[in-house]
């Protein structure tokens, strides 16, 4: 038996010629710094070093590491921190986390190697974004990477003690922290699907014995609801766990099955056409999936479109005449045009995973989850169990982006699996599963018609929206219109267009992105028709508070000053400099519940909040710090798990807002317990007085549940809703209601202005410069929300320029299954960033911060088009603006 | 459906892993030993130099001296893949490599290099597909080294021929089955270059989306030799546009022997799509193809 060095021991190789490097790093010695995300060598996420140098372990066969050293995260700091883990500790060059053992293993190795010839030079963004190429980061924390790496080679980290402006850092940056695929119990099987490889179809008996008579298999089960039917490529059938994945999947391959093939259709022009095959019968609508937040409303539904949904309208019968009369009198300020976006990808770099354990009839489920206390609410309800016997625990999840809301089917298989194999049972998804299967941002088509009154005012907005949603529905593009940009008539509209393509999922800012890439766009169209200040017309149009100061602010920019016309651009390099403007709803969750405890001296803050890489952990220890006077630090925090007081869940931009104002009610009754308990008041003129109660303190508890907003709001500042009159008013409460959301009043709001440069030989744009201007009241954890502001920026680029899940319109298969093939921007992709907090605006709210996850994302695809447009006099129509389709337009000939 | 059972070879297993891992390529597996007569480099006496297949991509990027002699070869090594990749990447599996087809990645498909009967990307999404459409299969070939070598004039030594060209090797896109014309068992063992030319210089060049690690829409590996402004010498290989590394003659005759100016460049770019046969979705590739070629002679005549 051959053997490798591994962080120093001697570790045996299998001699499986199948077995990977990464197999035996993260199973055999349970390494699990080490992740598995691509299996495909693209996202740099399983990177170890082999005799120094780093290597995708994912592909290398274990049997070729024999004779040699290995080094893994877990080796990189093993005795005391490398400089670049604590520069990335400083720097916060992570959030989730997952990605940053593989960043962390290449970081390191070019440091040493930079420091060997280079001394403390300080090497260049283009240096560090190309050794760092081979690696991705979907919270987008490459700015703050960049930093760290130049720091660390600088010489800035040799020495000394640091503090990370997050908490759980250090954990991020060495491998210690474990995600939900990084948990093994005893006698633990790994559960595998077997999925759907026709779009529509009758499935028929399911024959489990010869996958049962496997050695190693613990149990098989269908997975077919009542009808037998499956309704997309992927769906699943049946799961079977077993002792590992090479037997599971042996297994799901000897499973006999027939299936009948129905009528099926894909996609969103085929979909309307009068004959299409009818995805959802009557019967079967409440199959379908959902991609908002929220509920959804009552609409009509015919065949395979659902609306319109149009409740938002206002006045559309005379926008409809306003805009005709236009039409017919050739009106040169209307502006009319079909904007096109892409199916997006959450691609969470850890996958959808859980793991089930019944220990009696309690139920354990570690879940990579945004919702760890719902989550256990849903599958209390699903299995009729008692809430005090299920545990939902979640200690770092590594990505969701609102794909990891709800109760998904990882974690009901999980279940079924571990009840039926009476063991405990993981189920995590490969690569291709969670760019097929586990929901997406639908593609659109967005009409629209926009036409200034003849004062110069808007005087209506026509926007219809048809989106491709798959198996699901409740899509909300044109709604969300409404809420910005007020006008004498709105005519809105959306369409769900269901087909037999998986469900879409609700995904950061769900249609808002596509409403402003239309309207954004328009807007532009409509100023420069009016000769009038992009930003100018913006100030006219738009009422709000927030966004008013932001264009103030972006006015002032030199990059907006200073930019030209495209007229004044000739040549093969064209610069152009765009500006967008986004909203999201300020939402809250009622009933989340924080305790705050003294315990032997030290404050414990606690919630059942996650932390999906958002810094759920930090706000709270900073809330908590900054009232005591105290170090974050110093303050411990426990989230991530169903048993603690009831917390938000990660999603609608809703933590900070929902779990500050309790922390600091619950701070409050805390101090004044520990001031009534206090033997000895701290000395007169002490410069830490509740250091010294604390130290004194007996064990208190207290805890806080979120109050209602102060009414009374500066001028200008109301719900959103308010806008939409009586209905908008039904609608909060349905919110309240239904999904437990609180619609509050103030409208989080971001303008970004942003400069990119055109390469016109090969289609090519080069985002330089991002300047995000934000509004979403006070900043609780400044570094951190830099970070969040940055990485929804990066992700903003990446739905712009990059990012389209691409099919086989005939079989519904998923093509850009792989990373190689569904492609988010890399570290050498990303511009400099510059964020502006503007920390007004929400003095109603305790402490007066909201959240800024969704709304930073909103503005910069439209930001991206206008840019692009400012430089090279083409008006981007569709989404993702690739090479392809800019090439096609800058030469005039029509894009496939 | 089912592939042919016949032993793929090993050698770092970068493309092999991830077809293992899908479920693509299922059947016996055989590791190649690094033996020394297919490692490291040698360099003739007359100028030549012989690559063992199971030079590490990243050698080759890193060699100076392959830098100095071959700077197309060494750029071409330096822009594929990613860091993580080159460091286990040879020279002989980049050749080898099987098509990155998405249809053919895909466990549950069918397609002609899997033993089925036509070519699912022809009639589907071909997005990232053939411009020039020369055979059955419509899968650009995936080698950036096959094209490089190609712009050398390299031969390719397996353990039972040597002197092979990369057509002689990679074929001329007829045979839509395969990516390559290697007999069962034959095995690359190294490659020869020949003796570079007096004063050549040369330039690689990929048009992608993002700034790095993407597949190729299209690229040029380009050789030149200016000497008084005028264009001695040219070479222009190209992949991500057809099933094997194509030559553009038309575009190199355009400048053969004429002054390197931007007139001249110009009418060599237009004419780098002679021949082509865009399928419905990549008509783009052709107005790519042009501004590559443009950027690399004017980069060489610069």
């Amino acid at each position: 038996m051959s053997t490798m060095t591994i962080n120093g021991r001697v570790a045996p190789l299998p001699d499986d010629l199948d077995a990977m490097l990464i197999d035996v790093v993260r199973s055999d010695l349970d390494l699990t710094g080490t992740k598995l995300v691509c299996g495909a060598g693209v996202c740099g996420a399983c990177t170890v070093l082999v005799d120094g140098a780093p290597v995708a372990s994912c592909l290398m066969p274990a049997r070729a590491a024999a004779g040699k050293t290995v080094t893994t995260v877990e080796g990189i700091g093993a005795e005391k921190l490398h400089p670049v883990q604590k520069a990335f500790m400083v720097h916060d060059a992570l959030q989730c986390g997952f990605c940053t053992p593989g960043f962390i293993v290449e970081a390191a190795a070019f440091h040493d190697h930079w420091r060997a010839t280079r001394g403390t030079a300080t090497p260049s963004r283009d240096d560090i974004g190309a050794v760092l190429s081979g690696h991705l980061c979907r919270c987008g924390a490459y700015d703050g990477i960049f930093s760290a790496v130049a720091a660390a080679c600088s010489g800035q980290f040799d020495g000394g003690d640091i503090v990370s402006p997050r908490v759980e850092a250090r954990d991020k940056v060495t491998g210690a922290a474990k995600y939900t695929v990084d948990i093994r119990h005893e006698g633990q099987l790994e559960g595998v699907i077997l999925r759907s490889e026709i779009a529509h179809g009758k499935i028929g008996e399911l024959d489990f014995a010869p996958a049962l008579a496997l050695p190693g298999v613990g149990a098989a089960i269908s997975l077919l609801a009542e009808d037998r039917i499956v309704r997309f490529v992927g769906q699943p059938i049946a799961a079977v766990a077993a002792s590992d994945r090479k037997t599971a999947l042996a297994a799901i391959a000897a499973i006999k099955m027939s299936s009948e093939k129905l009528p099926s259709v894909i996609g969103l022009d085929e979909a309307r056409k009068p004959n299409a095959p009818v995805v959802f019968e009557k019967a079967d609508r409440k199959k379908a999936g959902n991609v908002s937040e929220g509920g959804g409303s009552p609409a009509p539904w015919k065949a395979n479109i659902r609306g319109p949904s149009a409740a938002f309208s206002l006045k559309p019968k005379l926008v409809r005449s306003w805009v005709e009369s236009a039409r017919q009198e050739k009106n040169p300020l209307l502006v009319e045009g079909v904007f096109r976006t892409g199916t997006q990808s959450h691609t969470c770099l850890e996958p959808h995973a859980t793991v089930a354990h019944f220990e009696g009839d309690r139920l354990t489920v570690h879940a990579s989850t945004q919702s760890v206390f719902h989550l256990m609410e849903l599958i209390a309800k699903r299995y009729k169990l008692d809430h005090d016997k299920i545990r939902v625990i979640a200690d770092h999840v590594g990505g969701g982006f609102g794909s990891k809301a709800s109760l998904g089917a990882e974690t009901t298989i999980a279940i079924d699996l571990a009840r039926a194999a009476n063991a405990p049972v993981r189920v995590a998804f490969d690569r291709h599963e969670e760019l097929s299967v586990t929901g997406y941002r639908p593609a659109s088509e967005v009409r629209i018609a926009l036409l200034p009154s003849e004062q110069g005012g808007l005087k209506a907005l026509s926007v219809t929206a048809y989106a491709d949603t798959g198996a699901a529905i409740n899509s909300t593009i044109a709604t969300l219109a409404r809420l910005i940009y007020p006008a004498e008539g709105k005519e809105l509209a959306d369409f769900d267009v269901i087909s037999n393509l998986p469900p879409g999922a609700a995904f950061r800012g769900p249609g808002g992105p596509p409403m402003a890439f239309a309207v954004e766009q328009a807007i532009d169209e409509a100023a420069l028709r009016m000769k009038v200040d992009p930003i100018e017309l913006r100030k006219r149009w738009d009422t709000d508070p927030n966004r008013r100061r932001l264009y103030e602010w972006a006015q002032g920019l030199d990059v907006w000053r200073n930019r030209k016309s495209p007229a004044e651009q000739t040549g093969r390099y064209r610069r152009g400099v765009g500006i967008a403007t986004g909203y999201w709803l300020y939402l809250w969750q009622p009933g989340s519940k924080v305790e705050v405890s003294v315990k032997g001296g030290r404050l414990i803050a606690s919630t059942a909040i996650q932390d999906i890489g958002t810094g759920s952990r930090t706000v709270i220890a900073n809330t908590v710090a900054r009232e005591f006077g105290l170090e974050p630090h110093e303050v411990e925090v426990h989230i991530g798990d169903s048993k603690l007081p009831v917390g938000p869940g990660s999603g609608g931009s809703r933590t900070t807002a929902s779990v500050v104002p309790p922390t600091l009610l619950a701070i409050q009754k805390l101090k004044a317990a520990i001031e009534k308990n206090a033997k000895r008041k701290p000395a007169p003129g002490s410069n830490a007085p509740w250091r010294e109660l604390l130290a004194a303190s007996p064990d208190l508890t207290a805890s806080g549940v979120r109050p209602e907003d102060s009414n009374q709001t500066a001028p200008g500042v109301e719900s959103p809703l308010k806008q939409v009159g009586i209905l908008g008013w039904i609608f909060g409460k349905m919110m309240r209601w239904m999904s437990n959301m609180v619609i509050g009043a103030g409208v989080p709001s971001s303008v970004q202005v942003i400069e990119v440069e055109v390469d016109t030989w090969l289609g090519h744009v080069r985002v330089l410069n991002v300047h995000t201007g934000i509004a979403v009241g006070k900043i609780a954890a400044p570094a951190l929300a830099r970070s969040q502001a940055a990485g929804s920026v990066i992700q903003g680029i990446g739905y712009a320029l990059y990012e389209a899940r691409e099919i086989d319109g005939r079989t519904g298969d998923t093509l850009s299954g792989g990373l190689e093939d569904y492609r988010i921007p890399g570290i050498a992709d990303t511009p400099v960033i510059d964020v502006h907090f503007d920390e007004a605006g929400f003095d109603h709210v305790l402490g007066g911060s909201v959240g800024i996850g969704e709304v930073a994302t909103v503005p910069t695809s439209p930001a991206v088009a206008n840019a692009i447009y400012n430089a090279t006099g083409i008006r981007p129509m569709e989404l993702p603006i690739r090479p392809d389709r800019l090439i096609s337009a800058l030469k005039g000939r029509a894009a496939a | 459906m089912t592939p042919a059972m016949t032993t793929e070879f090993r050698a770092a297993g970068t493309d092999l892993s991830e077809r293992r891992r899908s479920g693509v390529s299922k059947g016996p597996l055989m590791d190649i030993v690094p033996a020394s007569d297919i490692s490291g480099m040698n360099w003739g006496a007359d100028g030549t130099l012989r690559i063992g297949a199971y030079t590490t991509i990243a050698a080759i990027a890193a060699d100076r001296s392959i830098a100095a002699a071959y700077p197309g070869i060494a750029a071409s090594a330096q822009g594929l893949a990613t860091p993580q990749i080159r460091h286990l990447a040879t020279l002989g599996g980049n050749i080898a490599q099987r098509s990155r087809c998405w249809y053919f990645r895909n466990p549950h498909i069918a397609c002609l290099k899997k033993g089925g009967t036509d070519c699912p990307a022809r009639s589907g999404n071909h997005l990232y597909h053939v411009a020039f459409d020369l055979g059955p299969c419509v899968a650009p070939h995936p080698s950036t080294m096959a094209a490089a070598l190609l712009a050398y004039d390299a031969t390719i030594i397996t353990y039972t021929r040597s002197g092979l060209s990369i057509p002689d090797v990679l074929g001329d896109g007829s045979n839509g089955t395969v990516d390559n014309l290697l007999q069962p068992g034959e095995m690359i063992r190294g490659i020869e270059l020949p003796k570079p030319l007096e004063g050549e210089r040369a330039v690689y060049k990929r048009a992608i989306s993002r700034a790095y690690a993407e597949w190729p829409l299209v690229e040029i590996c380009a050789r030149a030799v200016i000497n008084d402004g005028t264009f001695q010498f040219i070479r222009l290989t190209a992949g991500g546009i057809a099933p094997v590394p194509l030559r553009l003659k038309a575009a190199e005759g355009a400048v053969q022997g004429k002054a390197a100016n931007a007139l001249n460049i110009e009418v060599a770019a237009k004419l780098a799509t002679s021949g082509a046969k865009p399928l419905p979705m990549t008509g783009y590739k052709l107005d790519l193809l042009e501004g590559v070629v443009r950027d690399v002679l004017e980069k060489l005549a610069a």
